[in-house]
């Protein structure tokens, strides 16, 4: 039994294991010592770092308490939630319901949008900008609507470009859910959205779990839109770290150290989601194709 | 909405006709009224969003491409004068063939360098053994980082009296600057590496699981060694996945605007300033803003060509035999 199965693992073996030991360590240590030297500086102090130092002489979290007096982190981290989270839910129920549409009815122009949904995801961000701008900038000129430095224009925004993308990701899913519960409701008499809410939502939420994070994200990995239509109170924790990161070079003693916690404490959010829902996000990193 | 109130109002007398009726022909006949009447309201506020946020402004686009808007008509920029092609030809005029050579080449040569590393990792990562979750869990990890966090942490590491350089001196080379002049260039390539290359793993690994069983098991039978096999054999069924993988990669080199602002600042160097950086310093630095729509419609023209083929190329009509994720 043992020995069989050693023997299909040598069949199916790609590379020889000595090759195949390096490329490994190659790689992990490509990822590994950038990603060692971030935390270590993290928890050294701002003067060992600027000296030099990979490996702090003394070790301290000091850098994860001051850096929240520093720079408006904690501001921009509640705006990033409170926007993404909104988007997330939106993003999710709305792509869901569209993607029933499009893949339960025949209609005319639905290969068009299907289409779009796909090419719209490609659409490069800073064609997009300028003209939302002056969209935004126009509902205050002319409609007297404020949009552009509050957290409801950045919300629109956000749910709109992550929203072909969660269609997508619950189109391919639900192509492959069977019709028979629906069909049998139907018969029952059950309304469409009762048949969406109590049938399709409860067989598909790992599907909406995925395009929900994506739609998460989109938005609190954004810099470009955040950048322009974003005031300094509702500034998002993307923003809040680059405008960090280039004003603090100016000063006369850098503060790298709090830089790399402040990185960190933005970067844990994705690093959280990512590994309670790791099975479920590989295949939609894939499905994208953009980051 | 009145499609839905139809509906709605349909349906008691459907299950009233099941119930005469019994089960099979009538299930048939409401499968016929319910083709005829779609929800299509449904689709009404992701259209109407989507219609709003993004198609809109892309004819926005277009036409503020072929106006003169600044900081004085923008705030009227209904009545801006209209002044034809002439943003293009000033774009042409101050330098866009070399940004878009800039983007061109380092979006190829991030892609071109990125394929062995991604394919290497796949090719490592197909077999299992003891520990392969955590290698498959560290190869994500640069893809998982947000892009303005590694941007950041690789602007701290590159500065001139940073680690990058302190440990360069420990050798006895002196590293320079980094994040200016010649070298800004290969930085972003390095840095655009280092943070894209699982996507290409993602893809080839994708690929590699759908490679038989009995494929491995018949060239193993034929001694086929190692290379050999994986020359002609195994790569073979990687062409297409990577080759995809390579197209969509590409795309989004170009597109990449958070990597080059964090890692630069605005407006960045000279050897750095690719497309979408131009367009964002020239409407929100310059407030040249007609000028940059037109910069921003010619950067979608330089995409426009992969981006049909790849759209062209997708399957999109599997209705029931598209296999569940």
């Amino acid at each position: 039994m043992t020995r069989r199965g050693t023997a299909a693992g040598e069949a199916h073996r790609l590379l020889p294991r000595p090759l195949l030991v390096i490329i490994t360590l190659f790689l992990c240590a490509l990822v590994l010592v950038p990603v060692l030297y971030i935390l270590l500086a993290s928890l050294n102090t701002d003067i060992g770092v600027a000296e030099g130092q990979f490996w702090p002489s003394t070790f301290s979290g000091s850098s994860y308490t001051r850096i929240w007096t520093t720079a408006d982190l904690a501001g921009g981290i509640g705006n990033s939630l409170v926007v993404c989270g909104l988007v997330a839910v939106a993003s999710a129920l709305l792509g869901t319901v569209t993607a029933y549409v499009l893949v339960r009815y025949s209609f005319l122009g639905r290969l068009t949008i299907l289409r779009g949904l796909v090419g719209l995801q490609s659409i490069p961000g800073t064609l997009m900008l300028l003209p939302v701008f002056v969209l935004f900038a126009s509902a205050g000129n002319y409609l007297g609507i404020t949009v552009i430095g509050t957290r409801w224009g950045l919300f629109v925004a956000y749910l709109t470009f992550a929203l072909p993308f969660s269609t997508w990701v619950m189109v391919t899913y639900l192509r492959g859910l069977p019709r028979e519960l629906e069909e049998a409701a139907r018969t029952e008499g059950a309304s469409t959205l009762v048949i969406l809410f109590r049938i399709i939502v409860p067989l598909s939420l790992p599907a909406i779990v995925v395009s929900g994070i994506f739609a998460f994200l989109l938005g609190w990995n954004d810099v470009l839109f955040a950048s322009v239509l974003t005031r300094p109170e509702t500034h998002t924790a993307a923003v809040a770290l680059q405008v960090f990161g280039a004003t603090q070079e100016g000063g006369a003693l850098p503060v790298y150290s709090q830089m790399m916690a402040a990185a960190l404490i933005c970067a844990a959010p994705v690093v959280v989601l990512y590994l309670i829902f790791q099975r479920y996000l590989v295949g939609g990193l894939t499905a994208g194709g953009v980051k | 909405m009145i499609d839905d109130r139809t509906a709605t109002r349909e349906a008691p007398g459907g299950s009233a006709a099941t119930q005469a009726a019994g089960r099979g022909p009538a299930a048939r006949r409401r499968r016929g009224v319910t083709q005829q009447q779609r929800p299509l309201w449904l689709l009404a506020p992701g259209g109407i969003l989507m219609t709003l946020v993004i198609l809109l402004p892309l004819l926005l686009a277009g036409y503020l491409a072929l106006i003169d808007l600044d900081q004085y008509t923008l705030r009227r920029w209904l009545r801006a004068p209209f002044i034809g092609l002439g943003n293009f030809t000033e774009a042409f005029q101050t330098g866009l063939l070399h940004s878009i050579w800039i983007s061109l080449s380092f979006a190829v040569i991030s892609t071109a360098l990125t394929v062995p590393l991604g394919l290497a990792a796949a090719l490592v990562t197909q077999n299992a053994y003891r520990g392969r979750g955590w290698v498959r869990a560290i190869f994500l990890i640069p893809y998982v980082l947000p892009s303005f966090v590694v941007a950041t942490v690789w602007r701290t590491m590159l500065q001139p009296d940073g680690i990058i350089n302190a440990l360069l001196a420990k050798v006895g080379v002196a590293g320079g600057l980094w994040l200016s002049g010649p070298k800004s260039y290969w930085t972003l390539i390095v840095v655009e590496i280092w943070a894209a290359w699982p996507f290409i793993y993602l893809m080839a690994l994708a690929g590699l699981q759908s490679v038989d069983g009995e494929v491995h098991e018949a060239s193993a039978i034929d001694g086929a060694n190692w290379w050999p096999k994986l020359r002609h054999v195994i790569l073979p069924y990687l062409r297409g996945p990577v080759l995809l993988a390579c197209l969509l990669a590409t795309l989004s080199h170009i597109n990449n605007f958070t990597l080059p602002f964090v890692l630069f600042g605005a407006p960045a160097p000279d050897d750095v300033n690719v497309l979408p950086m131009v367009v964002y310093v020239t409407s929100f630095q310059g407030l040249r803003f007609g000028l940059s729509a037109a910069m921003a419609i010619v950067s979608l023209l330089l995409i426009a060509v992969p981006l049909f083929a790849y759209l062209r190329a997708l399957r999109l009509d599997v209705h029931d035999d598209g296999g569940r994720r």
